[in-house]
């Protein structure tokens, strides 16, 4: 009988000690305890969130950065087109104005030679001249009598020779 | 700092523990193997039922061995009120139950035997007219709750300010780690899916303290030497008192819903309300139950194990004692059990706190029903 027959004094320490146990644990245990696991579990389910947040944003970012290169990419090639039309122009002018030039310069050197070739037939024939008097003048020295008259006569040769 | 030095004392004083109780194992088995236990007649045979039913009630004094025929035990202290005094001496005055002591005795026979009572003579006769004897001694089994309170406070005291020193974001250590998974258990498979978001954090202190107390008592019950070995959750006063907390914590926060579920049931046909109130009577006793049977089912789950597994070991004796050789051979097998059923009884352990826990939770949950729906 004594097994199942309750004894006042171990009920009333039971009852006790339990009661003692159950608010120390209360204040200085589980308080702590579920307080700081709940606050954890919060603080996961939030970091969670967040990290889905960032992970959309960054979605959003990266499709904004596609729009962005896909524009620069366009702008670059305009760009470039356009560089390689005012280079193309700008190689035409430089060209147009260069056979200008040459044109120029080949038509002041022709000047040139012309009046050089000019210059140097006079002085040529005024040389000429003056050989011709010398030579006429020593041939006919001795040969001719008449100075003058040989003179003329060897002046229209050398007219004739100098027209044809 | 503080705290760690708390936790290297404890260890210190666990491997003390430890170490007291293998040279009194050594000890014992240098003695004649069987004496143990001390259940014998008084033609000296060994006594299973006597050992059994020694080792599982409350006694007045820690046994832990006997040399040769002479009981060590540690003497615990007597408290008792009779006729308006108080009486406060050490259960070693008793001589382990042989002798009266300032006018009681522990009675050796009838409904108060094994209990403290106020006797006649030297030979422990009871007084027949004594009138009511008040005793609040520290028994082994206060003695233990004790014991078991005290451990339970430190562990949880230091892993409660491990958390609030750690934080929210500090990782679980060591106990702490341990013992997390235990508590979010108790939290969320006991408190959560009995009682519901709504109402559950209220009794989650009570649930909690419930589970590890009983956990905790029920592991010590099944360490065979000092700190343990006292049948607490196998006591039905222990029992009764957890039963009666859940039972008064049910009614306290107990809803009006509660109450119209008991006396005016819904979903039920009229007839068995009126005009006899057959649902209303049988709810009331049911009230009553359950707390009841929360108690029996700890006592007798608790106190089976541990009869089953002192039984194994007495087998030895009790073959022994018909012949040494036959003790020999059966100790073997007996050995194979045992460390089955303890293995059985870790698994109870924690079933039973389990049970005990869930059904407080379930019987707190219908004092608070959320709405729902019949």
């Amino acid at each position: 009988m004594e097994l199942v027959s309750p004894g006042l004094g171990l009920i009333f320490w039971m009852t006790l000690a339990f009661g003692i146990v159950l608010l120390v644990l209360r204040k200085y245990a589980w308080r702590p305890i579920l307080n700081t696991i709940r606050e954890r579990e919060m603080y996961i389910s939030k970091s969670l969130r967040d990290a889905q947040h960032i992970q959309r944003e960054l979605a959003a970012l990266e499709m904004v950065k596609e729009t962005k290169l896909k524009e620069a990419e366009k702008l670059r090639l305009e760009l470039l087109a356009q560089a390689r039309n005012e280079a193309d122009d700008i190689i035409r002018l430089a060209r147009q104005k260069a056979s200008a030039d040459v044109t120029q310069m080949m038509e002041d050197a022709k000047r040139a030679v012309e009046a050089q070739r000019k210059s140097v037939i006079n002085e040529i024939r005024g040389q000429i001249a003056l050989l011709s008097i010398d030579m006429a003048e020593k041939v006919l020295e001795g040969e001719l009598k008449n100075k003058k008259a040989s003179a003329d006569l060897v002046n229209q040769l050398l007219d004739k020779v100098i027209l044809n | 700092m503080l705290l760690r030095c708390g936790e290297s004392l404890i260890f210190r004083c666990f491997r003390k523990i430890i170490v007291l109780v293998f040279s009194g194992v050594l000890m014992l088995s240098a003695t004649n193997a069987s004496a143990a236990g001390g259940g014998h007649d008084e033609d000296g045979k060994f006594n299973a039922g006597d050992v059994i039913i020694g080792h599982i009630l409350d006694s007045y004094d820690w046994h832990i061995m006997d040399i040769g025929s002479t009981p060590v035990s540690i003497p615990l202290p007597v408290l008792l009120m009779y006729e308006g005094r108080f009486y406060f001496f050490l259960s070693s005055r008793f001589h382990h139950g042989h002798i009266a002591y300032k006018g009681f005795g522990i009675a050796r026979e009838g409904p108060k035997k094994g209990r403290i009572v106020k006797v006649l003579d030297e030979e422990l006769t009871p007084d027949p007219q004594a009138s009511f004897l008040l005793d609040l001694s520290i028994t082994k089994n206060v003695f233990s709750v004790f014991i078991s309170g005290f451990l339970i406070c430190v562990i949880f005291i230091s892993v409660g300010r491990r958390y609030q020193r750690g934080g929210s974001q500090e990782v679980p250590r060591g106990l702490q780690s341990f013992l997390e998974p235990i508590i979010l258990f108790v939290r969320d498979e006991i408190a959560l899916s009995a009682i519901g978001e709504k109402h559950h954090q209220r009794f989650l202190p009570y649930l909690l303290t419930l589970f590890f107390f009983i956990f905790f008592n029920n592991l010590l019950g099944l360490v065979p030497f000092f700190p343990g070995g006292a049948n607490v959750t196998g006591n039905i006063s222990v029992t009764l008192v957890l039963a009666l907390f859940t039972f008064f914590t049910t009614q306290l926060f107990s809803t009006k819903g509660y109450w119209t579920h008991i006396f005016n049931t819904p979903g039920v046909p009229v007839w068995l309300k009126l005009p006899l109130p057959l649902m209303p009577i049988i709810e009331i006793v049911g009230v009553f139950i359950k707390p009841f049977v929360l108690m029996v089912r700890l006592f007798a789950n608790i106190t089976a194990g541990h009869m089953i597994i002192l039984g194994f070991v007495s087998l030895i004796f009790v073959l022994g004692s018909v012949a040494s050789v036959m003790g020999f051979v059966i100790s073997p097998l007996s050995l194979v059990f045992l460390v089955f059923m303890n293995f059985i009884e870790l698994l109870v352990a924690f079933l039973q706190a389990y049970v005990f826990t869930l059904f407080s939770a379930l019987f707190f949950g219908m004092a608070v029903p959320e709405e729902h729906h019949h």
